[in-house]
Formats: structure tokens, C-alpha cells, sequence
């Protein structure tokens, strides 16, 4: 085998002569001739007869010529210079192609290598398929949780799950040494890194003695921290290092992948040192707050898990105070479901969009090689009727096809890097993992190759039939067939953009929505100012701080209103702000039943905040400076919550209880309703709006938290006051960070998400409309090329000119309604996905189905009467001479 | 004419190969010598001969040496290579094998259809 291969390779390398063959046959003729004249011959007859015996001796040369190993390079070669050639004279079906394939594997693996992190990407744990969050939802907190008070019960008779860890959240924390710097320090359980399957890459992960209430103080630090402040340096085990004031020693490096469950930013990880004992005691003998996850025993699913779970849950439930027991809900869910949510939905419909733009490229490059193959039907058979075999015209086709697929594909991979950098620029924070996502190799081979597949299929069609003879004379029409796979392939197209457009349209319109809705509040020139104190330098609490900060606001130029508030509106997180309806009780009246009502967002706000952010009052009186300094209670309530509180109006003046089910009926402060405001979003953007109350933060030290915000209405520009507000800061406490963001940008960012789907679905929309015109102008015209001369005659017969315009164009419409027309179906089914969505926009509209469908039908026409107009002003002389 | 037989597919390769294991022979030679040891039953067509030489050459079965003819005229000789020979005999054997099949079942036609 090896010996049969070198001598090939020998031969490949080493040219002969090709009069050696010459001499060789020439040989055999002479011997031939004189055995015939031995045989009695006259010599003329017997070189004659010579060659009539040998048969072609052209022949025999070629063949014997074909034997020669590598002599297939060097039909590629002329294969590859023929098809060169051929690009050079034809630039238009070059360019087009290219360019074609270009923005099909350019946006195909961009977004792919996007999606591909959200929806295929493996977690940074071991076996990450058998991790699962478990705990409670309910209507205040949709994300699974659990409390101290359950959970370990749970964890200790749980049967599903080979083990149970948990985290008790993430909190700020400072590195209080020289160059402080502020971080993010998670409490985590001793067998939290072993359950998830992680391995320190340096030092170990906790004891079991370091995890209880006050054991030795130590921490595991991530890698980016050890990058950043130790300079990778090895000596940083067993290192002392002080947080918050506190001395902690450095057991560990966490691997540079890792990542919290729940994706919170992590620069330290704590021992959680959760004193079981004391949970039916702390929070009002719940237990404090953990997040809880597991891994499932092999062969268990998730569902099974969750069923196995219920017996412990009923129990629990038990415990929750049935004025709110049937809110809760048990909730078992694979881990990346968790950290994934509503990004799913993003990723499929990009998924869909960016597979339709494929596909309309692909039906591109099919329809372009369809119709240069039956355009060159003539050629095709002059070369077949010189001899050509049929493998080489189909090689010959298969090489021009490949030529542009790599052609195509270089161009495409710069243009997916381009768009990919473009993704990450516009994404907002909130998809995960975005930032991190690459040009995926895979990715790239598999858009060239679906390309290429595309190109080669339809390219070798027409090789693949014999050439007929009659396409040697050339003047008969392409043949059928092909012209109805293009005329298919036009149609698909613009029903594949129908649906494209429409699914794009559909998120422009609710992003539109989004953005000019009435948020019931001023954002413009106000800016949002928040402290985050440090916990140990004020160990009264934080009082004195707000107040002298918000007297020294009050005071610079251009700040016209200063309102403090414990959080901004529209935020959607509204876990720490929720109330529900039922416990708010009117007094005198009896109480609402409990689980009824929903839920309500509440605030605590000072008298400026209604200034600050222009929320109009409209109804009794804001709140005043006297009542903030007196002992009272005092309310504001949003017109809807005073409209379900108070039907028949009069709400100024009454009291109401505001009582906590928590985990007992706790009977709550009573305040005095003095105001009606304005309704303010406050779900997020595209939230359901709860009904929302303002109870007013009075001065007393444990109103006022350190994660409160300062709110400042300015009549200069932010750049210019923000700096004022920092050296404000800085003469009362010059160690407190500060972090200035104008209200606008607070509002924007919650736009990000929308904003990157609708822009990338718009984009993708574009690019399929771009293709399918192309495609679309493409048949037409060469289908009035081709029928030039019929054109001349039937002009020479008497046809006017509009009936060439009708007889060209009519094709192109008839193309136009059925694509447009199956589209619509199909973008009618499919909108349905996009509903989680849209935001003020049904998913059928009819308004913008109809100007997609005009849009589409306009630039479709435009595309065909530019060649129809062409085929129109043809001179019948001309035509008929055409050929 | 002498009554002549289609050459198999493939068969041509075995003839040669067994030509040369005689000795060195140029492509003329090979062509009589196939013809007259076949009792002129096998005409091989002489054009198709070349192509073959080459194909078994290249494979590196057989090796070409240019040497001066029994006239003095400059020739190109084949000879087999020791891969030619082992080629040979595994053909050789493969030929056995499927000519007595063959004969095997030509010899029932007749008694079954009897």
C-alpha cells in the first residue's frame, strides 16, 4: 500500500517527457508495418493496416497521458483558471453571490455564536445537566427561594437529591486596607463548591469548622481578584487581609470560569456560617433568606424531584399563616432554566431569524446559479459536444461553487467579527453572557457549508442533464424546469421576508410603544445620587449623613428639588418594596380576605421626591417639612390604589393599617392619608403597573438605609453639577463612594433588552428584504433577457408596448402575491412566539401586517418593472436579431 | 478473421502481468505475445494497451526501462517489479476462484432446465 503510494508520489514530482510517449507508439507502429511487409504486404498498405490495428492513436496517447497521478490537479487548476475567467466576465453574478453569502454566513454565525452561549452552552460545573434550584416562589417573588426556618429540615428527609447546598446572597463588602476598594462578598455553605462540582484552582475550599457561627475567619477569592490586586502572586494563601475592618485569612483561588448560580457578581466567597439552631428564632422565627440548589441523584429528573419534594413542601406550607398560604408555590427548575429566564425566548426568535436569512441566501445563490447554468446551457453543450465528459462539466460547476462559497466565506467571517463587536456594543448587561461570546469555528463551518451545499446542489442541475443538441442552435428558450425552481425559489423568498418583516415590525412597533409611553414622571435633568456608605464608620445609623447631604444639595446652584427615596421608579425590582393589597387595611372598615388583591408597590419618600420628580399631587396635599419632623404617620397614594382603596373617592384624611403577615398576622403602624399622586410606572417598561403607596420617610436613624437614593432635579447639565455633588459628598464622609447616573440613563437602560431584539430582528428583516429583492430583480430580468427575441416578434406582430410590460410583469406579480400570501400565513403562526415580547402590541395586528405587506409588495414591484421597463423600450430590429 | 472475445473488464491488467513475469518485453511484444500464446482468440485492442501499461507503471507493478530493440531501435521495457508479482499471484488466485464459480454454475444450467 505505502510502496504503491511513494511510487505515485514519485511520479508525481518527477515530469516526463511527453515524446517519450510519442517514441513509445511510434515504435510499436514501425514493428507493426514490418511484420506486416514480412507478411507480404506493399509498405503503404502495411502502415495502413498498422494503424487500423492499433486503432486512434490520438487516443490511446490521451488515455495513457490521463493515467499519470496528480494529472486531476491539473485539470482543477484549468477548472479553477476557467472559472476565474468566467467570474471576471460576468462581475454582476460574482459580486452578487459573493455578497449574498457574505451577509448569510456573516450574520448566521454572529448571531449563532451569541445564541449558542444562552441556549447551548454548558455551565462551569460538573455535570451541570444534574443541577436543579429548588425553594418557594409567590406572587411578591417569582425566583425561587427558601428560608433558614425549612430549609434544613428539608435538606435533612429530602430523598432526590444526592446533596443540597445553599447561599445566603451577596452582599457589599469593602477591602479596608491601603487603597480601599469596594466588592461584592457571597455567603455560600462549606459543601457549596463541591455540590456544584468546582475546584479551587489554588489552596482548598472550606472546612466544616470554618462554617459555623464564629469560626475562623477565612475567605476563597476569584480569580479576576487575584488577577487585579495579587498579580496572580502564589504567596496570597494564608495571607491576612482585612474586610470590613475585620482580619480574614485567604484559604483559596476560585477557578477563573466561576460563577454564582444566580450570576451576582462575586469577588469573595464566606463561609455562610448559618447557625441552624438559631432559625426558628431569627427574621420572626422564619429563618433568614438562602438560595438553595442540589444535584440530582443519577437517573432522577427534574420532574420526579419536584414530586418527591411536595410531601416536604405541604408540610412547610403548614407553617405560612393561611391568610397567605395559597400564594406559595413549590418551584424545582434545572439550573440553567434559572439563570437562562426569559432570555430563551430572545435566543429562539433570533434563532428563527437569522436560520430565515440563511435560508433566503441560500434560495439566493440557488436561483443566481440556476439561472447562469441555463444561460450557459449553450456552452455547456459546445463543451460537451468537444468532448467534455459529463464528471468534468459537473466538476467544472462544482468548482466554480466552490470558489465563491470561500470566497463568500472569508468575507462572511470578517463581516460576523464586524457584527459581533456590533452585538456586544448594544446588548444590554442583562443577557447573559454576551460580552463574553466569540466567533464560534464550529459555527463558521457549518454556514459555509449549508452555503456551499445550496450552491452546489442547485449549481450542478443543469450539469447534470445531458446537454441537448438543440441547445447548441441556441434559440430555443432555457428549459422549463429550471425556470420553475426559480420562479419557486423568488416566491419562497418573499415569503420568508414576509414573515421576517413582519416579526421585526411587530418589535419596532412595541419598542416605539415602550419608549413614548407615559411614564407619569419626569426623567429629563434629574439625577439619581447614591452613597453606599460604609457599615462601620456609622454605627448610629445613617440619619445624620442624609440629612446634612441632602441640606448641602439643596444649596448648589442649579438644583432646583431634592427628594430622597428608598428606591426609583420604573425599576421592576420590587421584592424589598412589596405589600400586598389585603394588608392594607382600612380602619373602620372590615379587612380585604387575604391572597385577594395582588400586589403593591411601596415607597418611602420625602417631601421633595414628588418635586423632584414632577409627579403631580392630585388630590389633598403632598407632604410637608413639619410632618416629616413631627412624631405622625403619614401616606400618599397612588390614584389607582385610592381608587380600589376609596370608590366612592374621599380618601384624604382616613386611616390606614398597614398590617405584615410576617410569618404571623402582625398588626402594623396606622397612617393618615394626606395626598392622591399621579400613577408612575413602576413595574419596569413593559410591566403590569401595581397600584403604588408613599409612606413618608420621617427623621428617625433607622428610617434611612445606606442603599437609599438621593434624587436631584437640575436646571444645569449633569456634567456640570455631578461634580459639585461629589466634593459635597467628599466634605461629609471623603472615604463614601459615589455613583451619579441621570435618571434618563436609569430609564434607557431598562430599554436595553427591547432595544437590542428590535434591533437585531430589524436588522435581519433588512437583510432578508435586501436578499429577496435581489433575488427577485435577478429572475426577472434574465427572464426578460431570455425572452428578447420573443419580445421582438411579438412587438413585430403588433404587441404594444404595454403589453410587454404586462407579459413581464405579470410574472413578477404573480410571484409576488403567492409568496406574499403563503408568508402572511406563516407570519401570522409564528407571530404568536413574540408575544412574551411585545409590549401595547398584539401579535396580529392588522395595521402592521398591512404595511408590511404593502412595504414588501412596493419594493418587490420596483424590483420587477425596473427589467419589465427595460424589456419594454427593446427595438423590435434589435430583438429579433438578438441572439 | 479469427473469432475474437471482448476482453473482461480488468482482465487486461492480469495478461500483461502475466506476460511480463516471463521477462522484460516492450509494449509491442506484449501485444503478440497475449495474441499468439491465446491462439489468436484474444485480440486485445492494441490502443487500449498503453493506457494500461502506464496505469500498472504508475502503480509501480511493473517498471519501464529504455533499452535498444533486436533492430537497434531505441525501446521503452517492462518488467515486473516485486509488487508486480505479488499482485500477480493474489490476482492469479482471485481469477481461479471466480472462473471455477463461474464454471460451476454453467455446468448446472443445463440440468436444472433439464
Amino acid at each position: 500500500m505505502i510502496d504503491e503510494w511513494l511510487t505515485r508520489m514519485r511520479f508525481l514530482f518527477s515530469r516526463r517527457k511527453p515524446a517519450d510517449l510519442d517514441d513509445e507508439l511510434q515504435f510499436h507502429l514501425e514493428r507493426s508495418t514490418a511484420a506486416n511487409i514480412a507478411a507480404g504486404m506493399a509498405p503503404d498498405e502495411a502502415r495502413r493496416r498498422a494503424l487500423i490495428d492499433f486503432g486512434g492513436v490520438e487516443r490511446a496517447r490521451e488515455q495513457s497521458f490521463e493515467q499519470r497521478p496528480g494529472w486531476w490537479l491539473g485539470t482543477v487548476a484549468q477548472d479553477v483558471r476557467y472559472a476565474l475567467r468566467g467570474f471576471r466576465r460576468n462581475p454582476v453574478f460574482t459580486v452578487t453571490v459573493i455578497a449574498t453569502l457574505a451577509l448569510g454566513i456573516g450574520a448566521t454565525t454572529a448571531v449563532f455564536s451569541v445564541v449558542d452561549r444562552i441556549l447551548f452552552r454548558s455551565l462551569p460545573y460538573a455535570h451541570d445537566d444534574r443541577l436543579v434550584s429548588f425553594g418557594l416562589v409567590q406572587s411578591l417573588e417569582r425566583q425561587e427561594f427558601t428560608l433558614g426556618g425549612f430549609l434544613f429540615e428539608w435538606r435533612d428527609s429530602q430523598k432526590p437529591f444526592e446533596s443540597v447546598t445553599y447561599e445566603g446572597g451577596t452582599t457589599e463588602c469593602n477591602l479596608t486596607e491601603a487603597s480601599p476598594v469596594h466588592l461584592q462578598c457571597a455567603q455560600v455553605a462549606q459543601n457549596f463548591l463541591p455540590t456544584l462540582g468546582v475546584v479551587p484552582i489554588m489552596g482548598r475550599n472550606f472546612l466544616s469548622e470554618e462554617d459555623r457561627p464564629n469560626g475562623p475567619k477565612v475567605v476563597l477569592i476569584s480569580d479576576g481578584l487575584w488577577q487585579s490586586r495579587y498579580n496572580r502572586d502564589p504567596g496570597v494563601l494564608s495571607t491576612t487581609i482585612q474586610i470590613d475592618d475585620h482580619a480574614v485569612r485567604i484559604v483559596g483561588v476560585l477557578p477563573r470560569d466561576f460563577e454564582m448560580p444566580r450570576l451576582q457578581q462575586t469577588d469573595i466567597l464566606r463561609p455562610a456560617a448559618v447557625d441552624v439552631a438559631a432559625q426558628q428564632k431569627v427574621n420572626s422565627g422564619i429563618g433568614q433568606p438562602l438560595w438553595a440548589f442540589a444535584r440530582l441523584k443519577p437517573g432522577v429528573s427534574v420532574r420526579e424531584a419536584k414530586a418527591e419534594m411536595e410531601p416536604l413542601f405541604l408540610h412547610t406550607q403548614q407553617w405560612i399563616p393561611p391568610q397567605i398560604r395559597k400564594d406559595f408555590h413549590l418551584q424545582v427548575r434545572s439550573l440553567r432554566d434559572r439563570q437562562m429566564q426569559e432570555a430563551y425566548t430572545v435566543a429562539w426568535v433570533l434563532l428563527g431569524a437569522v436560520l430565515a436569512v440563511l435560508l433566503i441566501a441560500c434560495a439566493n445563490v440557488a436561483s443566481l446559479f440556476s439561472a447562469r447554468g441555463a444561460a450557459r446551457e449553450r456552452e455547456l453543450a459546445v463543451r460537451s459536444a468537444l468532448g467534455a465528459s459529463r464528471g468534468r462539466l459537473i466538476r467544472q460547476t462544482l468548482t466554480e461553487a466552490f470558489l465563491l462559497a470561500v470566497a463568500g466565506a472569508a468575507l462572511g467571517c470578517a463581516l460576523a467579527e464586524i457584527l459581533l463587536r456590533v452585538f456586544i456594543a448594544i446588548a444590554p448587561t442583562g443577557v447573559p453572557f454576551l460580552s463574553t461570546a466569540q466567533l464560534d469555528l464550529r459555527i463558521v463551518l457549518f454556514a459555509v457549508l449549508v452555503s456551499l451545499l445550496c450552491a452546489a446542489l442547485f449549481g450542478i442541475l443543469p450539469a447534470l442533464e445531458k446537454p441537448r443538441a438543440a441547445a447548441l442552435v441556441g434559440r430555443l428558450p432555457a428549459s422549463g424546469a429550471h425556470a420553475r425552481l426559480r420562479r419557486v425559489l423568488v416566491a419562497a423568498q418573499i415569503a420568508i421576508c414576509m414573515v421576517l418583516l413582519s416579526g421585526a415590525s411587530l418589535l419596532v412597533k412595541s419598542f416605539w410603544n415602550l419608549e413614548q409611553q407615559n411614564l407619569g414622571m419626569q426623567t429629563r435633568d434629574v439625577l439619581t445620587v447614591h452613597v453606599p456608605l460604609n457599615r462601620e464608620h456609622y454605627p448610629t445609623g445613617y440619619l445624620n449623613f442624609y440629612l446634612r447631604a441632602e441640606a448641602a444639595f439643596g444649596r448648589l446652584p442649579g438644583v432646583t428639588a431634592v427628594g430622597m427615596s428608598d428606591s426609583v421608579p420604573p425599576d421592576a425590582d420590587s421584592w424589598h418594596d412589596g405589600t400586598r393589597y389585603s394588608e392594607l387595611m382600612v380602619v373602620g372598615r372590615q379587612p380585604t380576605p387575604s391572597g385577594v388583591g395582588g400586589t403593591v408597590v411601596s415607597r418611602i419618600v420625602t417631601p421633595g421626591y414628588f418635586q423632584a420628580l414632577r409627579i403631580p399631587i392630585v388630590e389633598g396635599a403632598g407632604f410637608t417639612q413639619e410632618e416629616r419632623k413631627s412624631n405622625g404617620r403619614f401616606m400618599i397614594l397612588s390614584k389607582e390604589l385610592a381608587a380600589r382603596l376609596f370608590p366612592q373617592g374621599a380618601a384624604i384624611g382616613q386611616h390606614i393599617e398597614h398590617a405584615q403577615f410576617q410569618p404571623n398576622f402582625v398588626p402594623g403602624p396606622i397612617y393618615t392619608v394626606v395626598g392622591v399622586a399621579g400613577n408612575v410606572k413602576n413595574a419596569g417598561l413593559a410591566g403590569q403597573d401595581d397600584p403604588e403607596l408613599y409612606e413618608l420617610g420621617t427623621d428617625t436613624p433607622d428610617t434611612w438605609g445606606r442603599h437609599h437614593v438621593f434624587l436631584l432635579a437640575t436646571s444645569l447639565p449633569a456634567s456640570i453639577v455631578a461634580p459639585w455633588v461629589r466634593a459635597q459628598v467628599a466634605q461629609l464622609d471623603p472615604t463614601a463612594p459615589v455613583e451619579i447616573e441621570t435618571l434618563s440613563q436609569t430609564v434607557s437602560k431598562l430599554a436595553d433588552r427591547p432595544r437590542f431584539e428590535t434591533a437585531l430582528l430589524g436588522f435581519f428583516a433588512l437583510c432578508g428584504l435586501a436578499m429577496a429583492v435581489i433575488g427577485l430583480y435577478g429572475v426577472i430580468a434574465f427572464v426578460a433577457a431570455q425572452r428578447t427575441q420573443e419580445i421582438g416578434v411579438r412587438m413585430a406582430l403588433g404587441a404594444t408596448r404595454l403589453d410587454i410590460l404586462r407579459l413581464i410583469a405579470g410574472q413578477g406579480v404573480r410571484l409576488i402575491v403567492l409568496g406574499g400570501v403563503v408568508g402572511l400565513g406563516a407570519a401570522l403562526v409564528l407571530a404568536r412566539l413574540l408575544k412574551s415580547l411585545l409590549y401595547n402590541v398584539g401579535p396580529h395586528d392588522p395595521a402592521i401586517y398591512a404595511a408590511v405587506a404593502l412595504l414588501l409588495a412596493l419594493v418587490a414591484l420596483a424590483a420587477t418593472l425596473i427589467p419589465a421597463r427595460a424589456a419594454m423600450k427593446v427595438e423590435p430590429v434589435e430583438a429579433l436579431r438578438y441572439e | 478473421m479469427p473469432p475474437s472475445t471482448d476482453l473482461l473488464q480488468g482482465t487486461l491488467d492480469l495478461l500483461i502481468l502475466q506476460t511480463l513475469a516471463l521477462g522484460q518485453m516492450h509494449g509491442w511484444g506484449v501485444a503478440q505475445r497475449i495474441q499468439q500464446v491465446s491462439k489468436d482468440v484474444l485480440q486485445i485492442g492494441q490502443g487500449s494497451l498503453y493506457p494500461a501499461l502506464h496505469r500498472l507503471e504508475y502503480k509501480g507493478w511493473i517498471q519501464a526501462d529504455w533499452g535498444n530493440s533486436e533492430n537497434n531501435r531505441r525501446a521503452k521495457f517492462y518488467s515486473l517489479t516485486a509488487t508486480g508479482r505479488r499482485q500477480l499471484d493474489a490476482e492469479l488466485e482471485t481469477w481461479e476462484r471466480l472462473s471455477s464459480a463461474i464454471g460451476l454454475v454453467l455446468s448446472r444450467v443445463p440440468e436444472a432446465s433439464a
